[in-house]
């Protein structure tokens, strides 16, 4: 079933993962050449995790979104966007209040919701190739946990090309709905 | 359509990060307050060759602001220090094939040491100037020589100058020259080189607005690794007693470089080390026809050293030139490097010195409080003393005192992760390490921690015998836990009339 407002949902997925890739880019390339450069603008650990938490704040405004367009249009799954969005706010409220064992457990809860929002996601396609797509990264997020805990740090490598893939397929995922829902729709 | 394009850009980003394609963080260290270092993996850039790039930001308040500064940079070689680049910028560019950096590259390829066996450093001083007032930040940045050969990685340096934290030099109008530093060593000391440690490039430097001066003593010789040292009251007083005195270094060891007003700037160089060996004396007060060979009859010291290696005491003075208001003095820094280290235990060695080796060097300098540098700390450790009543009590003031059956040992040193050398401690729980399992069961050497380890066995102390131990805590010179043991036979060393007691513990021993 289309929903059509969900096409903001897709196009603000793509635009969120253009506009942090856009940031890798250019800070990446242009910290290495001779240019000035303000400090924050520079490819360093704490710029990047300022990069991501913002990315991960837009992504938890995208994905809370998902959840009202599915539940105005009485799809109760869409709770479970909502619900990972919710938790991993708490869960990082939690890590940085420097309880770790709490902060855990709610974020273990909030990535089961992740995939679980991604096994929405593939409900909600509306072609067989976004599906299919959407199917590749649930696959994948599931996968990661049980492969991180067997292997540990010997598969960091296979885990980071795996992660690429993951969002490489989601991406392209909202890209196809983006265009089936906007051109087909309309 | 186009947001179909968005999402394959982006993807096609993603991926050309993870393949290095662009540039690509493997590594970041942060060097204190004064900034960090980035090191990136990639494909050449187009118009940027890889190598060094340097910027300098101003922390004034909550604003981070790049600044216009004097950027100087050296490369350690084996056996002195090459000048590379200067500017006067917000950034500064070294590009792998600078001429003066292959200079000193060459000479670390003159050794013939695989190149991925060390790591050695860049020396970058930064000099900001505003009204009347300096800020001078010395770092060391690490890098492979294997890199420079190779012409990969990008390593970008970060430097902030907090003008509300650091303190500044005053700029004073001088002449060059005038105020430089006479550095003074005493003549007796013949097996020494004292040379300057500025190598000459093949190019130097063009001449520009400002022109550092570097006074510079390198010491190519022994580098010494643990010592105990005895004077003359011991030989007489408790003549039998027998010290062993061993030495424990495995993993990657580093030795960091030592700035005065700064303490420890980073690393300056590294080597894998895989070392347990111990050596013993018997100190007597007069040789009997059955005398062993190590007998020694009068005061010195015994030491592990490492031959053929180089390290120096660089005092850098910047200077500040203009033709309409005159030359300025910007400041100076001292900068105590370990330059070069042969790798592994090739050159090890054990030698006695009577007052004319490095030993006696250390403490000459110490003495004069040598360039203020920092001076070695010496800790009243224990002692062993015979009361009027007619017993013999072991205190132990800062440190245990480990007893092994027929020998008292004192254990310092420890465990660091690679990427931080921990303070050094003393009396650590070591003691089971490296004298009970003596060799047997030690753990292969591993990238990831490296161990320091000192220990001092005594032999024969007997009911009469009074011997006090002090140890000399000689880490903030050579950057590396480095100790020595000091043993009278009266009092500590420097004859304190207070002692500090912090572990406390006494027992009766005969």
């Amino acid at each position: 079933m289309a929903v059509r407002s969900l096409l903001w949902f897709y196009v603000g997925f793509v635009l969120v993962s253009f506009a942090s890739s856009l940031w890798l880019l250019l800070s990446s390339v242009l910290t290495v050449m001779p240019i000035p450069l303000p400090y924050w603008f520079l490819y360093t650990p704490g710029n990047m995790v300022a990069a991501g938490i913002i990315v991960v704040a837009l992504m938890l405004v995208l994905y809370t979104y998902l959840g009202v367009v599915l539940i105005l249009n009485k799809m109760n799954r869409g709770f479970i966007s909502m619900v990972m969005a919710f938790t991993l706010i708490i869960g990082i409220a939690l890590l940085l209040a420097g309880l770790a064992i709490p902060a855990l457990v709610i974020l273990v809860i909030a990535y089961v919701m992740l995939i679980g929002t991604y096994a929405v996601l593939i409900s909600v396609a509306t072609t067989r190739a976004s599906k299919a797509l959407w199917g590749v990264a649930t696959i994948i997020l599931t996968l990661i946990p049980p492969i991180l805990i067997g292997g540990g740090l010997a598969v960091i490598d296979y885990v980071k090309y795996m992660a690429i893939i993951e969002q490489a397929t989601a991406i392209i995922a909202s890209a196809i709905e983006t265009w089936k829902l906007g051109v087909g729709g309309g | 359509m186009i947001v179909l394009i968005l999402a394959i850009t982006s993807v096609i980003i993603i991926i050309a990060n993870s393949i290095y394609a662009i540039p690509s963080l493997v590594a970041y260290s942060r060097i204190g307050s004064l900034g960090g270092v980035g090191y990136y993996a990639s494909q050449p850039v187009p118009g940027v060759p890889p190598g060094l790039l340097v910027r300098v930001f101003l922390i004034n308040g909550s604003v981070v602001e790049p600044v216009r500064a004097f950027i100087d940079v050296y490369a350690n070689a084996p056996s002195g220090i090459v000048h590379v680049s200067m500017g006067y910028s917000q950034s500064l560019v070294i590009p792998f094939n600078n001429t003066n950096w292959r200079y000193a590259i060459g000479r670390w390829a003159s050794l013939g040491i695989p190149f991925s066996d060390y790591e050695t450093s860049m020396l970058i001083f930064i000099t900001y100037m505003k009204g009347n007032e300096s800020w001078i930040l010395p770092l060391v940045i690490p890098y492979n020589v294997g890199w420079v050969i190779k012409n990969s990685r990008y390593i970008v340096v970060d430097t902030l100058i907090n003008v509300n934290e650091l303190r500044p030099n005053e700029v004073v109008s001088a002449m060059p020259g005038i105020t430089s530093v006479n550095l003074q060593l005493p003549s007796n000391r013949s097996d020494y080189t004292t040379y300057n440690c500025n190598l000459n490039a093949p190019k130097p430097p063009p001449e520009t607005t400002f022109k550092p001066e570097i006074a510079c003593l390198g010491f190519n010789g022994s580098l010494p690794i643990a010592w105990a040292t005895w004077d003359k009251d011991v030989i007489k007083n408790d003549s039998g007693l027998s010290i062993d005195l061993t030495i424990d270094f495995w993993g990657a060891i580093r030795w960091d470089a030592m700035a005065t007003g700064y303490g420890d700037i980073g690393t300056s160089y590294s080597a894998l080390e895989n070392v347990f060996l111990g050596y013993s004396v018997v100190l007597s007060s007069q040789v009997t026809q059955s005398s062993p060979e190590y007998q020694v009859t009068q005061p010195g010291s015994l030491y592990w050293y490492y031959g053929g290696a180089t390290w120096a005491i660089v005092n850098y003075t910047v200077w500040y030139v203009n033709s309409t208001m005159g030359t300025y003095h910007l400041g100076n820094v001292t900068v105590f490097e370990v330059l070069y280290v042969p790798p592994n235990d090739h050159y090890i060695g054990m030698v006695l010195d009577y007052g004319n080796g490095p030993v006696s060097l250390l403490y000459y300098l110490a003495s004069r409080h040598y360039l203020e540098c920092p001076a070695p700390s010496i800790v009243d450790y224990a002692a062993f003393i015979y009361t009027s009543t007619g017993q013999e009590y072991l205190y132990e003031y800062n440190g245990p005192v480990t007893n092994i059956s027929i020998a008292y040992a004192i254990t310092l040193g420890g465990l660091s992760a690679v990427y931080g050398l921990g303070p050094a401690q003393l009396g650590t729980t070591l003691t089971d390490l490296s004298l009970g399992s003596e060799g047997l069961g030690m753990p292969p050497p591993q990238a990831s921690l490296s161990l320091t380890g000192v220990s001092l066995e005594l032999f024969n102390i007997t009911t009469g015998m009074n011997l006090y131990v002090s140890v000399i805590n000689a880490s903030a010179i050579y950057g590396l836990p480095a100790f020595g043991f000091i043993l009278n036979a009266t009092n500590f060393y420097g004859n304190p009339t207070t002692y500090t007691c912090k572990y406390g513990k006494v027992t009766q021993i005969g």
